[in-house]
């Protein structure tokens, strides 16, 4: 990792409702964590440090988690406001991944299932950053990819623009080698429709991509959905399928409205 | 003089401590946690068994494999089903992996600081650079160990309902059993180094819980058991523990019935099974000064380094004797409930789940560590403010916040 004018950038790191899992990503970035931590002033990140301020400015801010609560709609306005780049980091804050499974019944129903007190709850239904500010890029995975995090800190660094990949978990699986789960296994691959960077990860382990990393671009979720039916398999499995990342992306809608109750 | 600690840093999730002091007493003190909940128990409702270990292991990024483990369990537990001693080993190495991972975390990144002055591991550079590159060298091997059986270090995959759904070459274990013995002397130099933190002083005679088992260090399964004599099997576990709502918290707070509270994690573990670990762990912490009983909630990172040994032996013990036999994934769907309670490297973690016959979830509860060390916490915070209630304000919110986190609290986990 190179920083070509040697000033160190202002690194801001916020989370909303989520396993904090992607900081963790990050703070313990494998080899790169003394680079990180050499190129990057960490201005921002409760769990790293006890100083630092959410005010900004900041060179890059990434973001982690499902917007649950208003307040983090404001701050969330305001850090875009105060940020040069500013990336989603993780399926969460990317495509409302598992928190998001809460949108698929009412609200009330399933909040009245954990407290019997709702009067200080004030969570409105999940949704991903991307339905409240402009983001610059995407770092996909659940948890995220050591290769897309590099690239956007990178970069950031070298003042290019990120690549990121944009085909499905199906390429990988053939730059593999291996053998189809679902064609030759009949298992309920999301391959086809998930976007690539984990390296196919749970083809490669003998069970069926379960679509962890969120939609890829333009996918055809409904066909594979009816093929889904065609192998047997029941309307309420085919729904959950398409509802267990990405539940609230109008890609996985297009399958998952099909199969609603 | 009010005192509002907001979003307490270096520890997981969002909290806040309040506590108010007038003429030298303390009148009131809360532990907040207003971590947003995100109804994991709720949305579980009606998705099928098998998707359930890869929803929950969502509900903490350090320790998605005790989440796991425990939700497994119990899902097998309700569906019948008993998985062979080697899928349990197997088990017990990657939740093992997952206490060491954690346990070195928070040594190094989120307590170390507060015993330095710092306020953060970019501060301990380049003056500790040293102990910044043993953490490295040891955290690598440790995330390799648990991506040797789970796919991937975070959010494992190979982990299903009754079983692993792929396992490694007898020459990939022989490679991570050298790994493993690398990194003993790292262990044994954290342990040392953690030993002679300046701790304060601080006595709170807690009662201590742990999963115990009469044949070594249990970890996934076990009796519940306490200082002040539980001994309950985890079916059992409503009949001893309480769960309740807290108005000022969105975590849920529990405590022992008609007793109070209580306190898990490293620390309790070793209090009540100390003659359970491994010989060179019980001689390396001798060497570093440390005896049972120990009631100075300070001392958890001690505990917790101490853990990094033992688990570094156990591993290399576990997977010395696997046989690596392939074995089919077949669980057969039908109604029933289920409890497990493991220990999660915080402490007690206990999934209960109903299924109905085509398995799908009918009632889901799960109680994280943090909820379990809730009122404990509060109580241990009270008594050192009353301690400190003479030094300046930025003294008690530096001892109060380092309470909290030699707790090692995972708000995310005790909110979900």
């Amino acid at each position: 990792m190179v920083n070509g004018n040697k000033k160190k950038l202002r690194l801001g790191f916020f989370k909303y409702s989520c396993c904090a899992g992607c900081e963790f990503q990050v703070i313990y970035f494998q080899e790169h964590v003394i680079e990180v931590l050499e190129n990057f002033d960490i201005l921002y990140c409760r769990m790293v440090t006890s100083g630092g301020t959410p005010e900004g400015p900041f060179d890059i801010s990434l973001v982690e988690g499902t917007i649950t609560e208003s307040w983090q709609v404001d701050e969330l306005k305001k850090i875009r406001e105060r940020s040069k780049y500013l990336f989603a980091i993780g399926s969460c804050a990317i495509n409302g991944g598992i928190p998001a499974i809460k949108s698929t019944l009412p609200e009330l129903e399933i909040e009245k299932r954990v407290y019997t007190d709702l009067s200080t709850i004030h969570s409105i239904r999940p949704n991903a950053i991307s339905a409240y500010v402009r983001v610059d890029g995407d770092i996909k995975g659940c948890p995220p990819g050591d290769r897309d995090l590099y690239e956007a800190l990178t970069s950031v660094l070298s003042g290019k623009k990120p690549y990121f990949l944009e085909y499905s978990v199906c390429v990988e699986c053939k730059l593999k080698g291996n053998i189809c789960v679902l064609v030759a296994y009949k298992m309920p691959c999301m391959g086809p429709v998930t976007n690539a960077g984990c390296g196919a990860l749970c083809p490669s382990n003998n069970r069926a991509c379960y679509a962890c990393w969120g939609p890829m671009k333009q996918p055809n979720a409904s066909a594979l959905a009816r093929q889904f039916e065609f192998m047997g398999i029941s309307p309420e499995d085919i729904f959950r399928k398409f509802t267990l990342f990405g539940s609230v992306t109008t890609e996985f809608r297009k399958a998952s409205e099909l199969y609603e109750d | 003089m009010k005192i509002n600690v907001n979003y307490i840093a270096r520890v997981e999730g969002e909290g806040s401590v309040n506590l108010d002091i007038k003429d030298g007493i303390l009148k009131d003190l809360k532990l907040n946690i207003w971590e947003p909940p995100r109804f994991f128990e709720g949305f579980l409702f009606k998705r099928r068994f098998d998707e359930v270990p890869d929803i929950v292991a969502r509900i903490c990024g350090i320790c998605p494999v005790s989440h796991m483990t425990t939700a497994i369990r119990a899902l097998e537990k309700a569906l019948g089903f008993s998985p062979s001693p080697e899928i349990i080993k197997i088990r017990k190495i990657m939740t093992l992996s997952q206490i060491i991972a954690s346990n070195l975390i928070h040594i190094y990144m989120l307590a170390f600081p507060d015993y330095k002055g710092l306020e953060s591991i970019s501060d301990m550079l380049p003056k500790f650079k040293s102990e910044i590159k043993r953490l490295i060298r040891l955290k690598e091997v440790v995330n390799n160990l648990t991506a040797l059986f789970g796919g991937r270090p975070l959010h494992p995959v190979v982990m299903v309902v009754g079983g692993f759904t792929k396992l490694p070459s007898r020459d990939m274990i022989g490679k991570m059993i050298k790994g493993l013995e690398s990194i003993k002397t790292d262990a044994v130099e954290t342990l040392k180094m953690v030993s002679e933190l300046p701790f304060p002083k601080f006595k709170n005679k807690s009662e201590y819980v742990a999963v115990h088992s009469s044949s070594g260090y249990a970890i996934n399964e076990g009796l519940l058991v306490s200082t002040n004599g539980i001994k309950v099997k985890e079916d059992e576990y409503y009949s001893v523990f309480k769960e309740n709502e807290v108005s000022y918290s969105h975590a849920k707070m529990t405590s022992i019935k008609g007793r109070g509270s209580f306190m898990v994690g490293a620390l309790a573990r070793l209090n009540l099974k100390f003659d359970k670990l491994n010989g060179n762990t019980k001689r390396a912490a001798k060497d570093a000064g440390f005896s049972v009983p120990d009631f100075n909630p300070f001392h958890n990172n001690i505990a917790q380094a101490i853990e990094v040994v033992h688990g570094i032996n156990e591993c290399i013990e576990l997977l010395d004797s696997l046989t690596l036999k392939d074995h089919e994934i077949k669980v057969n769907m039908k109604e029933g409930e289920g409890i497990a309670v493991t220990e999660a490297p915080r402490g007690l973690l206990c999934h209960h789940y109903v299924l109905n016959k085509r398995g799908m979830v009918e009632k889901a509860n799960i109680i994280t560590p943090t909820s379990h060390n809730f009122m404990n916490l509060e109580e241990s915070l009270k008594k050192l403010v009353k301690k400190y209630i003479h030094e300046n304000k930025k003294e008690i919110v530096l001892k109060c916040e380092m309470l909290v986190r030699a707790y090692d609290p995972c708000f995310s986990c005790s909110v979900h």
